[in-house]
């Protein structure tokens, strides 16, 4: 029996391993940088092959990020498909009020869940705080890449200030995916040790109902309708 | 003549407790030709070679105690009838020496020593920087490479280097201003172990400068005594420059690339190379196209400081929104956990309750 359904498409899922290998490798070859004055960092720099290739590393994953930033707003721009779960993700003035919602129900102040759509508030949160820290990412670390030709019209402060802002985005990032995503999709009693979403794009039945029952009752109806 | 030989050794024996203290004997013998100033001798080619010994600068050396023919031990009768060669300070100060090997070991590893093996006629002996007859003890005023004088003595030879080191602000206190914890030649450089700077040895190669640097301007006692800025390693180590430089990047800038090796003046110097009006030119020594943007904020930044303005507050800024973050997601999972064993201890009584 077919209890999955379709959730992201195979498309999507090249997208977010495209987006997680590099976003691995650009933590792993930039917080030793800003954190370098540890036993793991000094000996991570040296596996990468010392500080010149590390960024050598760094740069060319920032390439791979750029190019998967740039197709992923021509495919949600351009694209039905795109354009549809663009639409999804936007959050709107319900999510305020599910957060709130949640927050009675896990203080135990109620005792109803807030119903979801595709993508919940934290996972709208997430995929916001993603692209804003991406675009803030590509600005600062182009202004740091080519600091020759970007000192040629920025004073030195504005650099020191790309500096910290580059360091501390990647700090957030990192907490924002890497603690809380690992919580949502790993560590999670529910998925634990890991959601397959990612993998076959599919979602249990189960789940859905769960986690986005607004969807679910929405497929469902649309099934009928296709049946009719 | 071997009578008046045995004779005189005799003689020596007894004389020796008398006046051992003051001079051996065989010193005055030397010093009946070598005493009389002006004596001298032309060489062949016209050259002329002083050859009086001044009897007080004897008396005052280090080896004081020491017979003529100790060193001059090619001297084999007196009066010699050959040129007596180089003196040999290796006959004493010997490699592996067990009271002091420090000097010669590290002297033959040097490029000065290494140099001499290979017969380079410029390269210098021990005499050449300690002196002949006058060698004195390092700490002795007297003494050519006493830190106030070594300076000079490096500068027979090195005369440019001499001529920044003497204008540059490490100069100036040490020899005009007599301030004996300003760096003079051997402080950076080394003593006897004295290295080419792309040596990995050598103290002043380009990963081991900061280390020669810091040794004063990591020294707070220092830095207070004398008004030093401070903070300028550690704002180092914490830039691009000073992160590759950890990491083993000779290209990467360290203190000498622009504070320069001799010449090293205060910013405030129009000649200094880190005054702004030169700093395009310092930076534009690696980035091209350097221009006065290079001038626009400080070079040894820290943010953590609150002088660096804008700088301390986004970081500021960004440290407690990281912190906040940080908290705020760790209690939302908990309170998601705790919620989720609530709800599970829920459903069980209720099975059990069936």
């Amino acid at each position: 029996m077919n209890n999955r359904v379709q959730r992201l498409s195979l498309n999507q899922r090249i997208q977010h391993i495209v987006l997680l290998t590099s976003m691995i490798i650009l933590l792993l070859t930039g917080l030793v940088l800003k954190f370098h004055n540890n036993v793991f960092s000094i000996w991570l720099i040296k596996r990468e092959g010392g500080v010149w290739v590390r960024g050598l590393i760094h740069r060319t994953f920032a390439i791979v990020l750029i190019l998967l930033a740039v197709y992923h707003i021509v495919w949600v721009t351009f694209t039905d498909e795109g354009h549809r779960e663009l639409m999804a993700i936007t959050p709107g003035r319900r999510d305020f009020s599910d957060f709130f919602q949640k927050l009675a129900y896990n203080l135990g102040l109620s005792d109803n869940l807030p119903r979801f759509e595709k993508y919940d508030y934290l996972q709208k949160f997430q995929y916001w705080g993603v692209v804003a820290g991406t675009i803030v990412m590509i600005l600062t670390g182009l202004i740091l890449w080519f600091v020759n030709q970007s000192m040629a019209v920025l004073p030195k402060w504005i650099i020191d200030l790309t500096l910290i802002i580059h360091g501390w985005d990647g700090v957030l990032i990192f907490i924002v995916l890497f603690l809380f995503h690992m919580y949502n999709v790993h560590l999670n009693p529910e998925v634990f040790p890991m959601s397959k979403t990612w993998l076959d794009g599919k979602i249990s039945i189960e789940r859905l109902k769960q986690d986005h029952l607004l969807e679910y009752e929405r497929l469902i109806s649309e099934k009928k309708d296709g049946k009719n | 003549m071997e009578k008046i030989n045995f004779i005189l050794f005799i003689a020596a024996v007894l004389l020796v407790p008398v006046s051992a203290s003051s001079q051996p004997p065989l010193y005055q013998k030397c010093l009946l030709c070598h005493g009389r100033p002006g004596f001298k001798k032309m060489m062949p080619g016209g050259k002329v070679l002083e050859l009086f010994v001044n009897k007080t600068e004897l008396e005052h050396s280090i080896h004081s105690k020491l017979h003529c023919t100790d060193c001059h031990a090619d001297v084999m009768e007196i009066p010699h009838s050959k040129t007596p060669g180089k003196v040999n300070c290796f006959r004493c100060h010997y490699k592996d020496n067990p009271n002091n090997a420090k000097p010669a070991n590290e002297f033959f590893h040097s490029i000065h020593g290494r140099l001499l093996e290979k017969g380079d006629p410029k390269a210098p002996g021990c005499q050449d920087c300690h002196g002949g007859h006058n060698v004195q003890k390092v700490d002795s005023p007297l003494s050519t490479v006493n830190h106030q004088n070594v300076a000079f003595t490096c500068g027979k030879c090195h005369k440019q280097q001499y001529d920044n080191y003497i204008e540059s602000i490490h100069g100036t206190a040490l020899l005009d201003r007599h301030i004996q914890s300003a760096p003079t030649c051997t402080t950076c450089h080394g003593k006897h172990l004295i290295l080419k700077p792309d040596n990995p040895e050598a103290s002043i190669y380009p990963l081991n400068v900061l280390n020669v640097c810091s040794k004063c301007h990591e020294n707070k006692e220092l830095i207070k005594k004398y008004n030093i800025p401070g903070g300028r390693i550690s704002t180092y180590r914490e830039s691009f420059h000073g992160i590759a430089d950890e990491f083993g990047s000779v290209r990467a800038a360290n203190c000498a690339s622009c504070h320069r090796a001799h010449f090293i003046l205060p910013q405030s110097d129009p000649r200094s190379s880190i005054n702004p009006k030169n700093l395009a030119k310092t930076c534009g020594k690696c980035h091209p196209n350097a221009n006065v943007n290079f001038t626009k904020g400080k070079i040894h930044v820290n943010y953590k400081s609150k002088s660096t303005g804008i700088l301390y507050y986004i970081g500021m800024f960004f440290e407690i929104l990281t912190l906040s973050t940080l908290t705020l997601l760790f209690i939302h999972i908990l309170l998601d956990l705790f919620r989720r064993y609530k709800a599970g201890e829920l459903s069980k009584n209720h099975r059990h309750g069936e």
